[in-house]
This record gives structure tokens, sequence and C-alpha cells, in this order.
């Protein structure tokens, strides 16, 4: 089978590539126009196209068995984020039925849940509700959103096939202090919380799950056309017991450790007082927005069942094997890409 | 002739949803955190967004509550019939959006640089003269707090007649994680004559002119460079410096681009023969060294004390901006603000065809050849 990557030398790009080789697939890897081609085996190669710009994008997928589509902007203004993640989604799809490619595995993330809807505690999986009003999110999120809508749009279409793929955080060389653990406040970092289960998934087994997903589509008698699918590893720790792991094994920030329940407290009353003081036009850091805070912090559990079912996919990597290949992959400064394309 | 006042609500659209379009349309829509005159949603009316992406002008026609999103001009000014169309796509089609346009009825409020050369603004004023609609550049800086204070200051004398003008401003444009230095798809900017200095060489030309006044700049000296020697950019730097006559005696303009220092800034400095303004768009403040009550014996002390206490009120008044989402852009609402009342009214706009084409000689001469040191 012959695979289009896009994102295809980053973080989770890199890995998925690897796992479609150790399959047998050929790939045909994005690479975009100014950046040098990396080193490539034989059944690779690279598609030199900034989907950002239609051009020269319907040529590049011809032939293709099928598209993972991983490339998203993560940093920059709203503005730089609606290009790299929702028009580059716009033009390579819209390239894709130029080129007569019909299937679809569309990579999303966590973020997309609706997290002031879910109670704490309860069950999140592929039926939990996404943001219909994501105003208060970051802008990864809107972007992200509006994402995968063009993915349901497109897998609505006659003789077309999409598979949604929502990963949790991805950890892995160069990721392993994320988002999910706090935020950085000047040289030292603020570790909210500490009980909730994270939901993540190693970079290794979230590439192995992409790459199932689509060998199920190019498989006329799968019935995972249309599904979404939850990517989280097996055993998910609590933040306390990921920090420790990480920290047992490498140099990790000097931390201020803050209970939940205040940091949601105190998110809580700021957002009240803007609602009836300011109007709701003051803008306040992330951590300090319930929106957003929900978002990396509330206490859910979470389930894998639906990617093993659908998928039989299985994390090859626990938690201690993760951090270990992470942190040896850093120090032979293989497996390095841009960390956290996809996260909450 | 004139063209004739507009009805309220004046029906307004938007070409082109690039990172500049975020602000037009929190004006347009009403959501702008800003002290307009009246409320906007009763003068105005946002009849459509038009983006050649299909998903962006539905984003964006949704997000602010256009009455509709469409991917062609031509639809859009057929079926929405705007009275004003915001133009902000990127500079090298400003001529052939607006055109079309101006000739479809509808007046052009169009983002700097309007047009890549000075001959260019002349044939499109043309283009809205023989259509009697008006055509603006969007001038916006002129229109933030504390440049409107030097006007008036300027006005009212409080430092004598203005001697020199100095602009600065300072942004990493080379970033390749930016949108300028961007390598992987090189931004439109590159392709004007000033390169992406081109895309700032606007707001420090009207701001000169704003300020110093009608000025005959008969000697103009500017050193372009690419300090960065980064492929993709013409030029990274400007050094220039104008040197003229106004009613009042000589004056001196020094124009400044640096894609290499630091933090952001948008200096601007005024010195006249009494005394001395700055101000930072970016961090906004306004210092004055004038004359004040006690003489030249006590005229430093009570500037010390009053500028002391400004830089206070002002640092504390800026953290309110950045919690409230007040950025450097006030001056864009209040100059659409104005804009709008003055087509409501059948009043000049605000940013005159004699300002652009003021702004428009300027740079072409700062980009000529011949003065380039």
């Amino acid at each position: 089978m012959k695979l289009y990557v896009t994102g295809a030398t980053g973080f989770v790009g890199s890995q998925v590539v690897a796992a479609a080789r150790a399959r047998g697939h050929d790939v045909v890897a994005v690479v975009r126009p100014a950046r040098p081609v990396p080193a490539l085996d034989d059944g690779v190669e690279p598609a030199r196209v900034d989907l950002r710009s239609r051009r020269g994008v319907a040529e590049s997928l011809a032939g293709v068995d099928a598209v993972i589509h991983l490339a998203a902007a993560k940093a920059g203004d709203f503005a730089t984020q609606f290009a790299g993640t929702v028009v580059a989604t716009e033009n390579l799809l819209t390239a894709m039925d130029e080129a007569g490619a019909t299937r679809l595995v569309g990579v999303s993330t966590f973020s997309v849940y609706d997290y002031r809807g879910i109670e704490p505690g309860t069950v999140l999986d592929e039926d939990s509700p996404i943001d219909r009003s994501p105003a208060l999110r970051d802008e990864y999120a809107r972007t992200k959103l509006v994402q995968e809508q063009l993915y349901r749009d497109f897998g609505d279409g006659d003789g077309r096939r999409c598979v949604i793929v929502r990963p949790g955080m991805i950890y892995g060389p160069g990721n392993l202090w994320h988002d999910l653990l706090g935020a950085g406040l000047g040289p030292r970092y603020l570790r909210i919380g500490s009980r909730a289960t994270l939901p993540i998934t190693y970079v290794e087994n979230c590439a192995d799950a992409i790459v199932l997903a689509a060998g199920r589509l190019a498989d006329p008698t799968s019935t995972i056309d249309g599904e979404v699918i939850n990517v989280v590893d097996d055993d998910l720790p609590t933040q306390e017991r990921y920090a420790q792991a990480v920290a047992a094994r490498t140099e990790v920030p000097r931390t201020i450790k803050l209970p939940w329940p205040v940091v949601r407290t105190v998110a809580d009353v700021l957002a009240l007082a803007n609602r009836r003081l300011l109007g709701g036009r003051a803008k306040f850091p992330g951590i300090a927005v319930p929106d957003r805070l929900d978002a990396r912090f509330k206490p859910l559990r979470y389930t894998n069942r639906k990617a093993k079912d659908l998928l039989g996919w299985e994390p090859r990597f626990d938690l201690d094997e993760a951090i270990e290949r992470s942190l040896a992959a850093e120090r032979a400064g293989s497996l390095a890409g841009s960390p956290a394309e996809h996260g909450r | 002739m004139s063209p004739e006042r507009l009805q309220f609500p004046i029906r307004a659209a938007v070409v082109g949803s690039g990172a500049i379009s975020k602000e037009h349309l929190g004006f347009l829509s009403g959501r702008a955190a800003i002290r307009a005159s009246a409320p906007v949603e009763h003068r105005i009316r946002l009849v459509g967004v038009c983006d050649l992406s299909p998903v962006t002008a539905r984003y964006s026609a949704d997000e602010y509550g256009a009455d509709a999103g469409y991917t062609d001009l031509g639809e859009l000014l057929a079926e929405a019939r705007p009275d004003v169309v915001h133009v902000l796509t990127p500079p090298e089609t400003h001529v052939a959006v607006v055109t079309t346009c101006l000739e479809a009825g509808a007046h052009v409020i169009c983002e700097k640089p309007i047009t890549p050369t000075h001959r260019e603004l002349i044939e499109l004023l043309e283009v809205a003269r023989a259509n009697d609609r008006h055509l603006m550049e969007s001038h916006n800086y002129r229109f933030n707090r504390t440049v409107v204070e030097m006007r008036r200051a300027i006005d009212e004398g409080e430092i004598g007649a203005v001697r020199e003008v100095g602009i600065r401003v300072v942004l990493p444009v080379t970033d390749p994680a930016g949108r300028f230095g961007d390598p992987h798809l090189p931004n439109p900017i590159h392709r004007m004559p000033a390169g992406v200095v081109h895309d700032f060489i606007t707001h420090v030309t009207y701001l000169l002119r704003h300020l110093a006044g009608p000025v005959d700049f008969d000697r103009i000296a500017a050193a372009w460079s690419n300090h960065s020697e980064n492929p993709l950019f013409t030029w990274d730097d400007l050094d220039a410096i104008l040197i003229g006559r106004g009613d009042a005696g000589p004056v001196h303009g020094r124009l400044r681009f640096d894609a290499g220092a630091g933090p952001d800034t948008f200096a601007i400095e005024v010195r006249g023969s009494d005394g001395w303004m700055e101000t930072d768009l970016f961090q906004p403040y306004l210092r004055t060294v004038r004359p004040r009550p006690g003489g030249a014996l006590l005229s430093p002390i009570v500037n010390h004390l009053a500028n002391g206490w400004g830089l206070i009120d002002q640092g504390v008044r800026n953290v309110g901006r950045k919690i409230m989402q007040r950025g450097p852009y006030e001056g864009l609402y209040r100059m659409l603000d104005e804009t709008y009342l003055a087509l409501g009214a059948g009043r000049p706009l605000p940013v005159t065809a004699d300002d652009m084409l003021g702004a428009s000689e300027l740079i072409d001469r700062l980009v000529d050849e011949k003065v380039r040191l």
C-alpha cells in the first residue's frame, strides 16, 4: 500500500513513516519546500509541497492508496494556526478530490472535547460531546475543531472513506515534560494537580495506531469508515506518578505544586469578575481560564477499547519503557521532531 | 462632485481574511473594545466576508456575524451590495480588487500599502474619482491616542516649531517562525519594491508627514541593508534621513526600520524649538519636556515630576490595556469610527487623497536607486 503522510518530518510524522515502513507500506512523505530532505529509505519518496497553498498538492497525490493527515500548526496567532491547520486541510481535501484519492485518516486531538460539559470522574470516550462553543478555548482547539468538521464533510461524500483518530497528549523524545503537568512561570514550573489520570500515548504507540487505521481503511471488508477513534495507552498514570517516573530518570524543571481545586476556584472567580465587571473582554493567561484549565487538568477517566477493537492495536511500550526509549533517543539525537504537534 | 452621504446602517463588506481582518471585523461586528461614538451595530451592517478559501470565508462570516461568506468578489458585490468594502488582500492584489469594488459602486477602505508605487496610486484615485467613490488607505497609527496628543500639542505650540521627527520600528521580521520569515511559503510582501520593509514604510512616512506638517523634503538619503543575509529578504533594514523646509524653518526626518534589535518597538520622537515629546505605540506612554510654570529655573524639576508621574500612571494603564486586549490597533478602531461617521454625514474622510499621495511619493523617493547609500 502507498501511504501519503503529511507532517512527515515532525514529531509524530517521522514515527508514522517508520511504522508504515515497518509494515511494508510505501510512503509519500510531505516535506515542506525549504526544509532539507531528511535521509529517506528506499520506500519513501518526498513530496515538496506546502499545504497552505494548493500548488502541486494534487499532483503529489497521484497513485496513493490512503492519506494520513498529521500536519497542523500549534504555535502562532489564530491566523497562523488557521492557515496551517484549517486552510492546509481544506487544500489537501480539495486536492484529494482532484487526484481521485478517497481514503483519509484525519488525525485530530483530544482538544476537541467539551471538557466544561463533562462531569469530573466520568469516562471520556468517542461519544463524549465535542466543544460547540469554543470561543474561550485556545487557538489550537478552535482550529482543530474546524479541521474535524472538514474531515466529517469529506467523509460524507460519495465513494470516500474517512476515519478520525484522536490521540491524547503524545509524549516522547523532547516532549516528556508536557502541558498536562502544568505551566512554566519564569524559571519555575507550576505543577497543577496530582491525582488526575493523564490521557497520554507514547509517540511510537500512537504511530502504530495511525498506520493500522490506514490499513483498515483500505480493507473493503472493514467497518471502520466514518468512525472516530481515541488513542491513549494502557495503564494510564496519574500526574504524580508520571512526573515521578520522568524525574527519576532525567532533569526536570523546579516545580511549585498547586492543588487542582484551588487553581480551579481562582479561575472561576476571575471568570466571574470578567463577566460581571469587565464585560467578558479581559484576557487572562490560559491557566486562569476555566475552559482551558478543564481541558488540561480536569480529572477524568479514559478508555482505548475502541482502538483495540477496531484496529487490533496494542501499545507496544509501557510508560517506563517509553520514557527509557525517549531518553535514549534524545541522547542519540534520533527520534526527534517537533514535539507535541497533537495534544489537548 | 463629492459622493452622497450614506444612510445608516451602512452596508460593509470585507475582502481578505488574513491576520489584519480580525481587527476590521472586530470593529465592524461591534466586538472590538473601543469607545465608539455610538454603538457600532446601530450604524453598520456586515453584509459579507469574501476569501478565496471557502472555509475561511464561512468561518469569518459565522464568527463575526456577517450575513454571508463569499469566495467570489463579483458575487459579493452583486448579491451583498456593500456601500463600503474593506480590502485586506495581499498588497499586490490591491489595484485589481480596489478597481473592481470602485467600479461596482462601493467606497473602499484599503489596508496599506495601497499600491506598490505612487503612479499606481494616482491611477487608482482617478478610478475612484471617475466613479464618484471614496478611496481611503488605512493610516491607523495616526489615530492612536498618543499620536493624537502629540499632534494636539504641536498645534497648540507646546514644543514650538517642529525641527525633527524620528520614527523607529523594531520588529523581528526575519524570524523563520514568523509570517515574513517563513521560507516555505514566502510572504507576498517580498515582491513589493521595498520588500518586507514595504509592510511598515507606509506607517512611518504618513506619521512623518502628519507630525512634521507641510514640509518639502528636498534632500533624502536612504541606506537599505540586508543585515540578516537571509536570501528571502531584499532588505531587512532601513536607515533614512530626510531634510527639508517647512513653514517655520528647516525640518529633519529620521526613519528607521530594524529587524535585529529588540524588543518590539514603535518609537516616535518629535523635537521642537522649545521642547520635545516621545512615545512608543507598542508600550504607550507620552513623555513631554517643555517650558513649564516656574520659568527656566523650575521647568526641569517640573518636567521630571510630571513625566515621572505620567510614566507610573501610564504603566498601570498599560497593564489594564493588556488584560482588556486593547493593543496598538486602538487607532484603527478610532479611524474606522471616524470614517463611518463621516460617510454617514457626507463629510470628508479622515485620511485624504493628499495624505495618501504624500506618503506614497515619499516611499517612491526612499526606494529610488539614486538615494540608496
